[in-house]
């Protein structure tokens, strides 16, 4: 068997497990609820705070809406190592003779999906339940945005994820990821307002250049006329899936050194 | 009640706090955010807005922190392989929950105190209380008004194993309902969900407490809003001591807690 395809066939695995184990825990239609609900209240809480600030109502409704996927894809992405460790087969894992990066490329694969839903369903309800005119979407533009949305961040929660193979968990470092996105990102506000060195940080996090291409998307802009945000999150996207790679082999031999696979 | 099970569990609790430093996301970490977010949205930074912002954003860190800590008290038991041994303890389960609960509630007040300073330090908003004593007793009783609903909510945790997406998803609706970032007259048509919260009420008195006025669209005044937000706690203390004594009686007979 040729590397390209043992490596495809882990991966296959390791989608398929991930997703069998998540649905013995949790129903599906619970799960559905789990990506919907806390969506659809985020966009329902800052509209109201919009409304009360004299913000743009809008504006905050659709950044909200690409925002879902830190509450999807950060969260059960760079959870997985921690799942593993409590459910006690992070060391049988390490034994493998698998690369852990694949197998957990693999289990990442459901996750990554989640945002792209997440971020569908989202913008749907923003039409349908909040009134955001959709009149003059570019549907080609907004598929383009939301699939590279996934896989940027995608990147960023693998890498998020690695170091919980080194510490007990990685919950932490997600949650404050997550949180970042909605301060520096212009999901709420423009990266305008923030001071210079928060709107450098902003301009690392692929989130800033989705929510900004996203908007774009909705008032039907063409793919080239994102062009540069869209470079921007693919170029992001690369850099991240690489440096987890390498964050995924340095924690991994870390970890096999100091014998902290398996510490809680 | 046995008092000796409440004390040890409040010890308890307080050691896996300190020994797990994930709570730190909750207490601190959100709550802050959202205030930032909610001074960065407003257009005008006069008048009460400032201290609303605040008071929301720890108002938000209380509720997230009881809503975490419930909800994963059980989940951890039932990760740790402790939850058998607790129901064959003489003591009953509400006893060890309100042992936890009561942790939390104190770990809670902390962090409304630290958003509080934070805003203060970092913004230097300048926040001047109407009323600062009652203020302090008015954190007091939101506090107990969300560890209420928190102790409810840990009797339907119990059933479920899958409690942290239950957790998730009750997140933003009490952000939402309890009006702690903007006046819940904005709610329209979902407003009266709101008046059956304590919080709703207890978040109010909190802002009378606060800038001298409050909110909510029939209040009468601060005793007004002490005493519903008092029968609205007595209610949830009452549901989770009658659910939690069905629960227990339920899982014993049919063997099904630990079942995955």
């Amino acid at each position: 068997m040729s590397f390209v395809t043992e490596r495809i066939r882990v991966i296959k695995a390791s989608c398929i497990l991930s997703i069998h184990d998540l649905f013995t825990t949790i129903r599906p239609s619970l799960w559905l609820l789990q990506v919907v609900v806390p969506s659809l209240f985020a966009m329902f809480f800052f509209s109201m705070i919009a409304l009360y600030a004299g913000a743009d109502r809008e504006f905050v409704i659709i950044g909200n809406a690409v925002q879902s996927i830190g509450m999807t894809t950060i969260y059960a992405v760079s959870g997985i190592p921690g799942v593993q460790k409590h459910i006690g087969t992070m060391s049988p894992l390490v034994a493998a003779p698998s690369s852990l990066f694949t197998i957990f490329l693999g289990m990442s694969i459901f996750g990554i999906a989640a945002g792209f839903i997440s971020i569908a369903v989202s913008l749907f309800c923003a039409s349908f339940i909040f009134g955001v005119s959709m009149a003059s979407i570019n549907l080609t533009s907004a598929l383009v945005v939301i699939l590279l949305t996934t896989f940027s961040v995608g990147g960023i929660s693998m890498m998020i994820g690695s170091v919980g193979i080194y510490l007990r968990t990685s919950a932490i470092i997600a949650n404050v990821a997550t949180y970042i996105g909605l301060v520096l990102c212009g999901v709420n506000f423009p990266v305008s307002d923030l001071p210079g060195w928060a709107q450098v940080i902003a301009h690392c996090h692929p989130l800033t250049y989705a929510v900004e291409a996203t908007r774009g998307a909705v008032v039907g802009s063409t793919v080239a006329d994102l062009a540069e945000p869209i470079l921007m999150m693919i170029v992001l996207g690369i850099i991240f899936i690489i440096l987890s790679y390498l964050m995924f082999r340095f924690f991994e031999h870390l970890a096999r050194v100091k014998g902290r696979m398996d510490t809680f | 009640m046995n008092l000796k099970a409440v004390t040890a569990a409040f010890k308890q609790q307080g050691i896996q706090f300190l020994a797990d430093p994930q709570w730190i996301i909750p207490s601190i970490i959100a709550p802050f955010m959202f205030t930032i977010v909610a001074l960065y949205m407003h257009t005008d930074l006069t008048g009460p807005v400032v201290l609303t912002a605040v008071l929301g954003g720890g108002v938000l860190g209380m509720w997230g922190n009881m809503l975490f800590a419930s909800g994963f008290t059980i989940t951890y038991d039932r990760y740790n392989g402790t939850i058998e041994p607790i129901m064959m303890t003489p003591s009953h389960m509400i006893d060890v929950i309100a042992g936890r609960s009561i942790w939390n509630a104190l770990i809670g007040l902390l962090n409304a105190v630290l958003v509080f300073i934070s805003a203060e330090a970092i913004f230097g908003v300048g926040v001047s209380l109407a009323d600062p004593l009652m203020f302090f007793a008015m954190l007091v009783l939101t506090l107990f008004a969300l560890a209420s609903i928190g102790l409810m909510l840990a009797a339907l945790f119990v059933l479920t194993r899958a409690s942290f997406v239950v957790m998730t998803i009750l997140q933003f609706p009490i952000y939402v309902f309890s009006g702690a970032l903007f006046p819940i007259q904005q709610l329209g048509v979902f407003a009266p969900i709101s008046y059956v919260l304590a919080p709703t009420w207890s978040v109010d008195a909190l802002k009378i407490a606060a800038i001298g006025h409050g909110d909510t669209i029939v209040s009468l005044g601060l005793s007004f809003n002490v005493a519903i937000a008092f029968v609205l706690m007595a209610f949830y203390i009452a549901a989770a001591y009658f659910l939690f004594k069905i629960i227990e009686r339920n899982i014993r007979e049919s063997g099904a807690l630990v079942r995955y």
